[in-house]
């Protein structure tokens, strides 16, 4: 084992990649596959009056077509359990997908979809978060009186807590605050979601997957199929990047039912286009920061408060706002840090997990807020995160207790590769001592 | 399934005799990194594709008076041929700093003319020029100024039935400069682009061409721009002035790859340096 | 739709398919001939993941009508082995780990190949102008260029 340690090795299964012979998804082609494509939301936010496939389902070489009714099981999944499969009542989002046909190809199955007579009763949409948290504000989920996520019943803030920051701000020399505004992004991995599936002999759906967590997604995908367990084989491993964006399931529920309805394999993949325009994304955030702090630099309190767009479904958000909640005080010693959370619906696309799971966008925050609090009381921002830095036996703001930290060392070594000289007292601190 | 037609003639009067016969219902397919996108999003439905790269368009000479083009000449043609480089070193430039090495060895001339993009590099480049296009239809052909055959984004005054075949471009003296601005260096359409020609007697200009991209509903050449800079001397003061001023004709808008005040910031620095870099370059001599 | 036959040169091979005349170079290659290793991306011209050589040159099999390459000689990453060897590239990026997911390697190598043919010894600059038209999503850049400057330093 230890010959491999320090050594570049080659990747693993890269001779595949480099001829070319690797087996992505979207390289599976079975003979008689059918295809799928999916009838989108015209309009942000609206209410189906009147869905008519007939049309659709007459042009030559449509197999079919798939609507809630096609579901066997629920129509609902992901990690929030709140998404339809396919909506045909109450529209959240524009591009969010409505109905489906299934043809022996996508031109055909394209051909189709402008044959669908839709109609739709069009509802003014809220894009704004922190518009939709105010009173009078559009409401994005049917039924409900406002637009704030529960983490638990009757939960809308979630607190994270440690000390009390009302005597760690009375402590301070000086009080500073800051707001961060951070836009919505997409994953964009240059293959686009895509799904195979079929039955096999042994009459079990076969789903050929690009999913990052296969077995999160078996237990959304089982109960729409409404097949045991045993009977679903759900294959997966080869991904052309997905940096979060294959967290959700895209495609699998789709190309699963289709080849549950008619019983042949079925592809069914997203456009590029439609992927940078509908998938899942990292939501939009607003932070706000304050920081407590005495004169000779340390930090008394923190206070966070953060707002998260998840867009029109939960997803993955609360997972990414706990995260960046945990993290976000930074990596310093406070003993006394509020962090409070609220996710709010819009009409966006959907937002869920990207890359570190919003640690990093709590993360950016911090560090720019420590910068601007070095430069606001005159010290050099090295020595501020040096005196704060975690030493093993801190505790962050879920009482979790820090053990082998290394952020002073890491700091050292980030001086020493861009040369910096930072002055002995610096350089003679450990994150064994504080 | 709709049924279309695929024509690849290898004779003009074949071309031009399809295209009557289908008026606006075929689509003229040259290099196609303008077309195919729209085809395999069905964004258009063409009935028939007049394929136009085997009729022998792609050919560059040098006449008395103009540079000739065909149409079918690709953006990496244009990019190296050692004509173009000597006499119309903008559109060299132009044509190496549009798309990648992938699109430009598909994508031709006519093309960029025919899909009238705000953003067309080579347009840019040869309205600065004072180019001139050949087109041809059944019926006949017509030789069109460019500054005359744009009428609005993705509008000319090209008919269904018509193709370009040349586009001439005027041996004329003067030193060039093409610049462009993207979101980044490699592959991306222009935030903004210039052209700029400048004929000097002397420390007198005689005539100046400013042509800016992505800042106006097509490729737009400054006028009064250049009318400041004729018969002048040329100082920094005047250069400012003269960006300042082409900067005020234009009307760029808001869209994913710049905001309209960031166009026109930009802008007004690509023209100045434009012009300073044309000073210092050699001048082309018919 | 009414097929035609096509008849071009495939990595080294003539071959003769049926295509309807809106599907592009890509789609007849994938889905017609199961030629999977160019991939597609975007469809769009964007990413490069389908980039071939076409007469030698990269270009884009998603934006090439599949009918307009009739006569001419096509070459996929499948073309690059010969007689069961790996092309110096291959096995460049092979080892070098110019790649993670892996997606975008059939079109990188296939314009890489270009620019060698071209140009065996380029500069770093001028690896980064050539190669600009092919994303990588996964941020591989370094080490792709790194591959290539092994190659053209004859460590391959
Ligand atoms: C990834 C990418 C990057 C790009 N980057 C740039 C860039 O940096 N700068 C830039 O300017 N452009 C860029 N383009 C756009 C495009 O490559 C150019 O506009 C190109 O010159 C179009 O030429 P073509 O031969 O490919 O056109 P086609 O797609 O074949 O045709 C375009 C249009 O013109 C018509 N047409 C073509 N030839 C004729 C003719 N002879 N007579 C009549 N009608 C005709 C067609 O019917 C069609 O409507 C980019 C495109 C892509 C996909
Ligand atoms: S698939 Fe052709 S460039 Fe992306
Ligand atoms: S290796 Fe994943 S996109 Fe390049």
């Amino acid at each position: 084992m230890t010959q491999y340690v320090g050594q570049a090795m080659p990747r693993y299964g890269g001779i595949g990649q480099v001829t070319g012979t690797t087996k992505y998804v979207d390289d599976i082609v079975l003979p008689g596959m059918l295809y799928a494509k999916c009838l989108r939301s015209p309009v942000h936010k609206g209410i189906v009056r009147k869905l008519d496939l007939s049309a659709a389902e007459a042009v030559p070489g449509v197999v079919g077509t798939l609507t809630a009714a096609d579901i066997p099981g629920q129509n609902l999944y992901g990690f929030s359990g709140d998404q339809p499969v396919l909506n045909n009542e109450h529209l959240r989002y524009k591009g969010e997908p409505i109905a489906a046909v299934v043809a022996v190809d996508e031109d055909t199955c394209m051909e189709a979809l402008e044959k669908v007579k839709l109609e739709i009763e069009e509802q003014e949409p809220v894009f704004d978060m922190l518009e939709a948290i105010k009173p009078g504000a559009p409401i994005v989920r049917p039924g409900t009186t406002h637009n704030l996520l529960e983490f638990f019943p009757g939960v809308t803030t979630r607190i994270l807590k440690l000390g009390d920051v009302e005597q760690g701000f009375a402590e301070a020399d000086y009080v500073f605050e800051d707001r961060f505004v951070h836009n919505v992004q997409d994953h964009a991995p240059i293959e686009p979601h895509v799904s195979v599936a079929y039955w096999d002999a042994a009459d079990q759906l076969v789903i050929h997957t690009v999913s990052q967590m296969p077995y999160f997604h078996l237990r959304y995908l089982q109960p729409i199929f409404n097949l045991p367990l045993s009977r679903i084989r759900y294959v997966g491993g080869v991904i052309g990047g997905a940096f979060g964006a294959k967290n959700d399931i895209h495609a699998d529920h789709i190309a699963g039912l289709a080849a549950l309805k008619f019983r042949k394999p079925v592809k069914y993949r997203w456009t590029k286009r439609e992927d940078l325009s509908y998938s899942t994304k990292r939501g939009a955030w607003v932070f706000e920061y304050k920081t407590g702090i005495k004169k000779d630099g340390r930090i008394t309190a923190r206070h966070i408060k953060q707002w998260h767009d998840t867009g029109a479904y939960g997803a993955l958000s609360v997972y990414a706002v706990e995260k960046c909640g945990m993290f976000a005080a930074g990596a310093y010693h406070i003993p006394n840090i509020l962090v409070e959370s609220q996710i709010i619906f819009t009409n966006k696309p959907i937002a869920s997990s990207m890359r570190g799971f919003g640690v990093i966008n709590g993360q950016t925050c911090v560090e720019v807020h420590m910068n601007k609090i070095a430069e606001a009381i005159g010290m050099d921002p090295w020595e501020l995160r040096f005196i704060n830095a975690w030493r093993d036996g801190d505790q962050g703001v879920t009482r979790y207790t820090v053990q082998g930290a290394g952020g002073l060392e890491a700091m050292k070594k980030l001086a020493e590769l861009t040369g910096v000289q930072l002055p002995d007292h610096l350089m003679a601190m450990s994150s064994r001592r504080r | 399934m709709r049924e279309v037609l695929y024509y690849a003639p290898t004779e003009l009067t074949e071309a031009t005799a399809i295209l009557a016969d289908h008026r606006d219902k075929a689509a003229v397919l040259a290099g196609g990194t303008d077309l195919l996108p729209k085809l395999n999003y069905y964004e258009v439905k063409p009935h028939a594709l007049l394929y136009i790269g085997r009729l022998g368009l792609s050919s560059i000479h040098n006449g008395s008076s103009a540079l000739t083009i065909g149409a079918t000449t690709t953006t990496a043609d244009l990019a190296t041929h050692h004509l173009v480089q000597q006499y119309a070193p903008a559109l060299a430039q132009a044509a190496r700093l549009s798309g990648s090495v992938a699109i430009q060895n598909a994508a031709t001339i006519g093309g960029n003319i025919a899909n009238a993009s705000p953003a067309a590099d080579l347009v840019v480049a040869l309205l600065a020029l004072d180019a001139s296009v050949r087109l041809l239809s059944h019926s006949g052909q017509r030789d069109v100024h460019l500054a005359d055959f744009f009428l609005g984004p993705h509008l000319t005054i090209l008919q269904p039935d018509e193709l370009i075949t040349q586009i001439h471009v005027p041996l004329s003296p003067g030193k060039t400069e093409f610049l462009k601005l993207g979101r980044r260096k490699g592959q991306t359409l222009a935030v903004v682009s210039v052209a700029v020609r400048l004929q000097l007697d002397g420390d007198l200009c005689h005539d100046a061409r400013i042509v800016l991209g992505s800042m106006a509903p097509t490729p737009l050449r400054c006028r009064t721009a250049e009318h400041l800079l004729r018969g002048q001397k040329i100082t920094t003061d005047l250069i400012h002035q003269a960006a300042t001023q082409a900067i005020a004709e234009s009307s760029p808008i808001t869209d994913q790859r710049a905001t309209a005040w960031y166009r026109k910031k930009a802008g007004e620095a690509l023209v100045q340096r434009a012009l300073l870099q044309a000073l210092d370059k050699k001048e082309v001599r018919p | 739709m009414k097929q035609q036959v096509l008849t071009f040169i495939l990595n080294g091979e003539e071959v003769a398919v049926l295509v309807t005349p809106t599907e592009t170079l890509l789609d007849v290659l994938r889905e017609r001939l199961q030629i999977t290793g160019p991939k597609r991306g975007c469809d769009d011209g964007e990413c490069g993941a389908c980039t071939v050589l076409l007469d030698g040159e990269p270009v884009r099999s998603c934006l090439t009508l599949a009918l307009t390459v009739e006569g001419r000689t096509v070459t996929t990453v499948e073309g690059l082995m010969v007689k069961g060897e790996l092309d110096r590239l291959q096995k460049a990026f092979y080892e070098r780990g110019a790649f993670q997911c892996g997606f975008c390697t059939p079109g990188m190598l296939m314009v890489a190949k270009s620019l060698l043919a071209k140009n065996p010894n380029p500069s770093r600059d001028e690896i980064r102008s050539y190669m600009a038209g092919n994303l990588c999503r996964c941020g591989s850049y370094e080490e792709i260029i790194e591959a290539i400057q092994a190659v053209a330093a004859g460590e391959y």
